[in-house]
């Protein structure tokens, strides 16, 4: 108990354990505040509000902050100014440099694919019990928390597929691998 | 002549045939047609002319080419590594920059600016002579093009959806403040939808009408002109008499078109087609005006 095998679930482990925490904290309190918020109070502006606002947080501390501290990874969307069209840029640290704590990966591959699924459970019931302004904030935690999903996972195929070319071409001190956002850097 | 032929381009740089040829690269700005260039005698004229020229004249594309190298304060930072406050101000900074914009529409700066107080009825009229007197600057006034294009660089450029999600929280909790206690949600809920569906179909209006513009572009940048809308809103709460809150709310509508127009105006629908790409917004801002009206 004393010294857990590296990589199991527990927060002793990692080495970001504030950044772990507040980001769990977040995850966890959208769906708690939709789920018993009722129970406090029985005014839905408040409740609808403050689950908005915990999603939004829990959406921008993911993305900016937790990602990057916990598994080096991190994704943003650019417009390039003279057409409009948007697409995504993928950023992610050097194995080389840094190695990403195994615990702390673990928590975020975890808590990203379950929060997802935990709201299109709760999409089902809204949907069954016909509370048709619950499913729209239900509508919107899927949009941002999917969004998030998405992003990340496709953020870390390209991380490894870059970390593979530049083992393979031996191009050492390479500080980051960006795919993706090429184009737009070339061009500007 | 064996040499001529194994070189096409030997005698390229020869001033004879320097001359002669017309190369896109050496021409300058006074070479091209400006579409600008014809004295105009009315103030239609150079309206007209304008839906006639393409939609990137000389000038827009010459402000596009020197806006390359300009300054970009994200792509050369190393961002992986930066610290959490590193973060946070950055983006509090970007968060800043876009109100400010909102607060002191560009439009209107520039526009005071270049005639000095001439034609100012134009921005203190009514909606539709805004309107007006913005396609009358977009074709007139190189500078006011000018103005209008620079207002993409920094405020389209990184979106975020903070300040769409805040006024829009600001706006419905306020309208259903005043509400009576067992339509509050009602109101709340349906006030919040308004807005989100406006936005959506305003930015698909401008997206149809050949806005160079993304989706969440356009509606950060409409979120954010939320802002004197909700100081409207405010005031209903307040229970502020009915009779001042005509021009009061008048002139925050107002101040919203304009904040929107000057900010939308480097989507590259403005120069033709403003009139139209502008219609749906203000009807997006009257309306929400009118509920904060009679809440």
């Amino acid at each position: 108990m004393d010294n857990p095998a590296p990589g199991t679930l527990s927060w002793r482990l990692s080495s970001h354990p504030i950044t772990l925490l507040c980001f769990l904290g977040f995850r966890i309190a959208s769906v708690l505040i939709y789920l018993l918020g009722l129970l406090f109070t029985d005014n839905f502006v408040l409740v609808f509000i403050l689950c908005i606002l915990a999603l939004a947080m829990d959406f921008y501390y993911l993305k900016n902050i937790a990602g990057r501290r916990l598994v080096g990874l991190r994704w943003w969307n650019e417009v390039v100014a003279s057409s409009g069209d948007s697409h995504w840029v993928f950023e992610s640290s050097d194995p080389n440099e840094r190695r990403t704590n195994a615990t702390d990966s673990r928590f975020f591959w975890w808590a990203l694919y379950l929060q997802p699924l935990a709201w299109v459970a709760l999409a089902i019931v809204a949907i069954v019990k016909v509370e048709v302004i619950w499913l729209s904030l239900v509508v919107i935690a899927l949009v941002l928390t999917i969004t998030n999903t998405v992003a990340f996972s496709r953020c870390d195929k390209f991380s490894q597929a870059s970390n593979l070319a530049s083992t393979a071409f031996n191009t050492g001190g390479l500080a980051r691998s960006i795919a993706g956002g090429m184009f737009s850097r070339m061009f500007r | 002549m064996e040499s001529a032929s194994a070189n096409p381009y030997e005698h390229y740089n020869r001033n004879s045939i320097e001359e002669d040829l017309i190369d896109p690269d050496d021409a300058g700005l006074n070479d091209l047609d400006d579409p600008l260039a014809p004295p105009t005698s009315s103030d239609r004229e150079p309206l007209t002319g304008n839906i006639q020229s393409s939609s990137n004249g000389p000038i827009s594309q010459s402000y596009l080419t020197s806006s390359i190298p300009g300054e970009d304060r994200r792509a050369p930072t190393n961002t992986i590594d930066e610290s959490v406050w590193q973060t946070l101000s950055r983006d509090l900074l970007a968060v800043w920059e876009k109100m400010r914009q909102v607060l002191w529409p560009k439009y209107l700066l520039g526009g005071l600016l270049q005639r000095g107080g001439g034609i100012g009825g134009a921005e203190r009229g009514e909606g539709g002579s805004l309107a007006g007197g913005v396609r009358g600057l977009a074709g007139r006034w190189p500078d006011a093009d000018v103005v209008l294009q620079g207002g993409m660089s920094e405020g389209l450029r990184d979106w975020d959806l903070w300040g769409p999600l805040v006024f829009c929280l600001l706006l419905s909790l306020l309208l259903s403040m005043t509400a009576s206690k067992e339509q509050k949600s009602l109101v709340f809920s349906g006030v919040f939808a308004m807005v989100w569906i406006g936005e959506a179909v305003v930015t698909l209006q401008i997206k149809l009408l050949g806005g160079n513009i993304s989706f969440f572009q356009s509606v950060c940048i409409i979120g954010y002109t939320l802002f004197p809308l909700v100081i409207a809103a405010m005031l209903s709460a307040l229970h502020l008499i009915t009779i001042a809150r005509i021009p009061v709310y008048i002139v925050l509508v107002l101040w919203s078109l304009a904040a929107g127009v000057s900010i939308l105006g480097g989507s590259g629908v403005v120069r033709n087609r403003v009139g139209i790409a502008v219609y749906p917004l203000l009807v997006f801002y009257v309306g929400l005006g009118c509920l904060c009206f009679i809440s």
